[in-house]
């Protein structure tokens, strides 16, 4: 458990994954333990606007709910849609991925050239566009995610693919006749694994953090959600007076987003070859 | 040394920040130069569109022959001096005002009407809506200030329709028609009227910025005001905060009206700025698909319409800055009748006619959809109040974001039209039938005014009785007949009128509200 | 390195060919139809329907993307369909507001990047590392829009240090323009009054633009730098005796940067995309705010016409990053 012990040394990396425990643990237990369950979406006029207080710790918004209540609810939605870009960009992303890399021929070279269309744009340009025109709603800010975030896998992939398709390690197993298949799923997918996590990982963050743009814009999540990028959204007409509800959801992102990141980089560090070397 | 020279700069860059902050000052004193924010029509030709901003953009560029004035609004004669109309309500006589000039400095004459109203209708585009039903042709009178309309079927409101068109230079158009289009293509970023202030085209950028120059020689004169502007800006800012601060920091005069109170509070305490407060006509409405299951039960439909909380909604989160409007009709306007009562918020009777909807058989279970205009946060605000409260009687609402263009687009057909959506019907023309007329006769289905796509033979036969009817008393009696009987058969949720709300900087003077225009009429304005 | 050049070039076509088909079928494919928009609040059924005649919406897709493309290539992006204006006008009246905003973004990201990388990669594994690790990581992990709303709620608003919003004071004529940079054209025309003003507003977009640039950079010139002081030169030439600062400054941090270099060309798009955020927030009129507008109003035409710029500014970017990077190190110019 040599991994571990050196994982455990690197303290930003340590602190990530406290981070996404407990906000992983928010999302699971989080619903059952809110200070306000009624008012997450029911509005309570008279209630506007209350500042941070004892009974809510996170202020109240524009129709008077429960601020500290809705980014608890709101965690477990973030995770969620994070979780399921990330994995139907890497259904797609990585079968494509190996299948190109380990082929020659004009699927694969299409495989790579759809690839490059995706990428010659910045993919929230792109996301956006889909978003708005899929027709507003999670459901579309998700496919638009997801459509335009496989890509990234399957060039990651691809690359891993390529370089190991001429190991000696490969090249024997194809002398000994293994299938295709087995050689794909048995003895390529394990070794290009790890990069798919670290990227996966900072994925998870990356995408919490486009799903609030376009939810801030207005083409993701929809009221009465409790986005964050929403929540933000709703409450900027009503800056600078009323700071928290602005406040508040914003650093839920950070905090989050910061997990992950922190996380992932401290994953990189540990299964990147060049980095590893420069750490001996 | 680097630190030095660093020091060095900054001290110079602070100086001239303070220079440029002092001159800066110097210029927000001049009192010829106004720096307005509001949102500009998306293209210029007044033609084309027909829309609040461009009532605002055409009330300083533009003329017309009979405009609003003053709250509550009354016709006035503009370029034409009087008119009559024949007692079959068939022909429409305008007389213009002699002398009266365009900006290129030659006279408006007949002509000039004439080939306003015929581009108008050629173009077949927004405002054309109104004339192209009813309009035969339009053409030179019996001198050079006479214009005749020929209607195809007697149009009471015809009067008020008029300051709908703008009148246009022809001479100045002319020689910038491409491919027959009337000149659209040009006119789309410049101009081509006589009102008392002219487009600087050099400066126009499409949503960003206008540039307003006096036009001195305004057939109205300058008599009125010893102090005009010379010099308006209007630069259009799409953050509400951000417009809202521009103005507390003084970088703008005077913002547009469409805030939330909550903004308004602090243009309130802000020194040197004040709000102004004008009910205006401008019914806020949530459309319920009339023709569709389970809103063809008209208990369903008064089960709703007792599930909105209306006192809570203008008392509390527009901080009564509306007033209640029980029917189609604004309730400042004659043909609302005085004693409308509509309906309240009452979750027990909206219980009691929900058992009754479902007792009738309809599918009260049913998920139902509202769609709201996602720049508009009241829209959203309102769907949300109403879905919580729909959820205590145990109707789920499905809250979807929309915007203007889809939506019009979604209401030309029954199938696709929503359950529901919220939104404003202002005042296009002065005259119940704008709101009634268009919203509840069954020959509007298809619009986007009619998309409650209603269908009452009694009130089909009541608005085009009163379409005909010239005798101003009997229209009244009519249009209150049915109004009783679309708040009875509950075919809309009718929230309430509009009360005007704009942040002014005390600078300005002059500032006169009307409900066609809000008081951005820059002819009337100077600066201390 | 012609040879380079040309593959280069001829490798970016047919990406481009494929966002134009990519772009054009999704937003034709979309079910709000354009000319209701077009023809206006107060449009009949026919109005709407001669309109889509006009705008030749009833044509087949195919049909439509051919002439689309025939005026792509003759320069014509068409009119908006929300102001009737070309889009080609808006976007290159409204591009160097953006490019500015960028390259003042990564101006501040490369200058304080790479001096915090390299400190971090000589004093490795120290609580310095770490903690320039943290913010770093921080500022990949921040909201654009919303440390925008911040930013400008405590300088702007309560603060009142930093202008709020835009290029230039309302009212305040611009320089004249020479390359659309207000920094550069106040310079030109000997304005320091204008550059300091159009500096000050400036400020805090492109400091919340950079966040993210800031933090990818740091953490690519730390990596570079570790991987360069484990090889020998230094070994070396810190034997050799000469002064460690100087080697780390000159013959260290030149031989790191090349993959410093590439990831410049990859933020350029970040960059890019994070001005639609931030350019919504400053009322900045680039082409970030343009998008933000043309999504609000479904104005598709000019939603394909930023896609595609943004686009091909983004494939000569990364082109022209191969181009120094093959100079750099000639290997890589072999491996095309």
């Amino acid at each position: 458990m040599l991994i571990v012990r050196k994982f455990l040394r690197d303290v930003a990396a340590v602190l990530g994954f406290v981070i996404i425990c407990v906000v992983i643990g928010i999302a699971i237990f989080g619903p059952f333990l809110l200070p306000h369950p009624d008012l997450v979406f029911d509005s309570d006029i008279l209630r506007r606007f209350e500042p941070p207080s004892a009974e809510f710790w996170f202020g109240t918004d524009n129709l008077g709910r429960d601020i500290f209540s809705r980014v608890i609810i709101g965690t477990r939605g973030a995770l969620m849609v994070a979780l399921t870009v990330v994995a139907i960009a890497i259904a797609i992303g990585v079968p494509l991925g190996i299948y190109a890399g380990y082929t020659t021929g004009w699927p694969a070279e299409v495989i790579m050239r759809v690839t490059d269309v995706f990428l010659a744009v910045p993919q929230l340009i792109l996301a956006l566009a889909i978003a708005q025109l899929a027709g507003r709603g999670l459901g579309s800010a998700m496919a638009a995610l997801a459509l335009t975030y496989w890509p990234f896998f399957c060039r990651t992939v691809y690359a891993e693919t390529r370089r190991l398709r001429h190991t000696v390690f490969i090249e024997a197993l194809q002398g000994l006749g293994a299938s295709k298949t087995r050689i794909l799923f048995v003895h390529v997918l394990p070794n290009v694994a790890s990069p798919i996590i670290v990227r996966a990982t900072v994925g998870m963050g990356f995408t919490i953090l486009t799903t609030a743009l376009l939810g801030f814009l207005g083409v993701g999540a929809t009221p009465p959600n409790p986005d964050w990028g929403l929540a933000i959204a709703e409450s900027r007409e009503y800056l600078p007076d009323v700071w928290w509800a602005a406040t508040f959801p914003g650093l839920a992102i950070l905090i989050t987003v910061l997990g992950f990141n922190l996380f992932g980089d401290g994953l990189r560090d540990l299964i990147d070859p060049k980095l590893r070397r420069s750490r001996s | 040394m680097p630190s030095r020279r660093s020091l060095l700069i900054n001290s110079t860059a602070l100086a001239a920040t303070m220079v440029s902050r002092i001159s800066w000052a110097h210029g927000q004193t001049r009192t010829h130069e106004l720096n307005w924010s509001e949102g500009p029509p998306n293209i210029l030709d007044p033609h084309v569109i027909f829309d609040g901003p461009m009532v605002f953009y055409m009330l300083n560029t533009y003329d017309t022959l009979y405009r609003y004035e003053g709250n509550p609004p009354k016709i006035v004669p503009w370029l034409a001096s009087s008119y009559t109309a024949s007692p079959d309500g068939l022909t429409w006589t305008f007389k213009l005002r002699q002398g009266a000039k365009f900006q290129d400095g030659s006279e408006i004459v007949a002509e000039d009407v004439v080939y306003s109203f015929q581009r108008l209708v050629a173009l077949n585009r927004g405002p054309a809506a109104v004339f192209k039903p009813i309009l035969d042709s339009v053409s030179v009178g019996e001198d050079r200030y006479t214009v005749q309309f020929k209607l195809k079927v007697p149009y009471a409101p015809f009067l008020s329709t008029v300051p709908i068109v703008a009148i246009v230079n022809p001479r100045v158009i002319a020689p910038n028609v491409k491919n027959d289009d009337w000149g659209a293509a040009w006119l789309s970023a410049n101009s081509a009227g006589s009102g008392p202030y002219r487009l600087d085209p050099a400066t126009y950028r499409p949503m960003e910025a206008i540039d307003f120059h006096r036009f001195k020689e305004h057939f109205a004169g300058w008599g009125h005001n010893a102090n005009p502007v010379e010099l308006v800006r209007n630069r259009y800012i799409l953050e509400t905060t951000t417009r809202v601060s521009a103005l507390m920091r003084g970088d703008i005069d005077a913002i547009d009206h469409y805030l939330p109170v909550d903004q308004l509070d602090r243009i309130g305490r802000t020194a040197g700025l004040r709000v102004t407060n004008d009910e205006t006509m401008r019914v806020f409405v949530i459309t319920m698909h009339n023709g569709r299951a389970p809103f063809d039960n008209v208990h369903y439909r008064r089960a709703l319409s007792y599930a909105f909380n209306y006192k809570g909604f203008i008392d509390g989160i527009l901080k009564k800055g509306a007033v209640r409007n029980p029917g189609p009709i604004p309730q400042n306007l004659w043909g609302s009748p005085a004693d409308l009562k509509g309906y309240e918020f009452n979750l027990e009777k909206a219980k009691a006619e929900l058992e009754k909807a479902r007792a009738a058989g309809a599918p009260v279970d049913r998920e139902i959809e509202i769609h709201t205009q996602n720049q508009q946060a009241q829209t959203t605000q309102a769907a949300q109040v109403f879905q919580s409260d729909l959820r205590k009687i145990g109707i789920k609402l499905k809250v979807v974001p929309n915007l203007w263009p889809p939506l019009a687009a979604a209401t030309t057909k029954p199938e696709t039209s929503p359950d529901m959506w919220l939104h404003w019907v202002s005042a296009y023309f002065v005259d119940p039938e704008n709101w009634i007329g268009q919203m509840y006769d069954s020959a509007f289905h298809g619009t986007w005014k009619g998309s409650a796509w209603y269908k009452n033979a009694e009130v089909d036969g009541l608005l085009r009785e009163a379409r005909r009817e010239l005798d101003a008393e009997r229209r009244k009696g009519l249009y209150e007949k049915a109004s009783r009987i679309v708040v009875d058969e509950a075919a809309d949720i009718w929230i309430y009128n509009t009360i005007q709300m704009r942040g002014l900087s005390k600078r300005i003077q002059g500032f006169a509200f009307s409900p066609i225009g809000g008081g951005s009429e820059f002819r009337l304005l100077s600066l201390t | 390195m012609t040879r380079f050049l040309l593959r280069r070039l001829l490798l970016a076509l047919p990406a481009l060919l494929g966002l134009l088909v990519l772009t054009f079928v999704l937003l034709r494919v979309v079910p709000s139809d354009p000319s209701t928009a077009l023809a206006g609040e107060n449009a009949t059924p026919e109005q709407i329907a001669a309109i889509r005649k006009a705008y030749g919406f009833d044509q087949p897709l195919w049909r439509q993307f051919v002439v689309y493309v025939g005026q792509v290539l003759t320069g014509d992006f068409g009119n908006s369909i929300f102001t009737e204006q070309p889009v080609l006008g808006d976007i290159t009246r409204r591009l160097p507001a953006t490019v500015e905003l960028v390259l003042a973004a990564l101006l501040f990201a490369t200058g304080v990047g790479i001096p915090l990388g390299v400190l971090a990669a000589v004093y490795y594994n120290s609580s310095f590392d770490h903690a320039v690790r943290i913010v770093t990581v921080g500022g990949l992990a921040i909201a654009p829009f919303w440390f925008a709303i911040i930013l400008q709620l405590v300088f702007a608003m309560d603060l009142d240090w930093l202008p709020l919003r835009g290029r230039i004071p309302v009212g305040m004529p611009p320089p004249p323009t020479v390359t659309g940079l207000y920094l550069i054209d106040s310079l030109v025309a000997g304005r320091f009054d204008l550059l300091t003003t159009a500096a000050r507003h400036m400020l805090l977009p492109a400091f919340t633009l950079s966040l993210g640039s800031l933090a990818s950079i740091t953490r690519f010139t730390r990596a570079g730098m570790l991987e360069t002081l484990q090889k020998d030169f230094v070994a070396y030439e810190k034997a050799a005796g000469y002064p460690e600062r100087r080697v780390i400054w000159v013959y260290v941090l030149r031989n790191s940067l090349v993959a410093t270099t590439t990831q410049i060309g990859l933020l350029f798009g970040a960059l890019i995309a994070g001005a639609v955020a931030v350019e919504t927030i400053y009322d900045w009129p680039g082409i970030g705010s343009y998008a933000v507008q043309a999504i609000l109003t479904s104005d598709y035409k000019a939603i394909l016409a930023v896609t595609l710029v943004v686009g091909v500014i983004y494939a000569a970017v990364n082109i022209a990053v191969d181009i120094v990077h093959a100079l750099l190190d000639p290997r890589v110019a072999e491996q095309l």
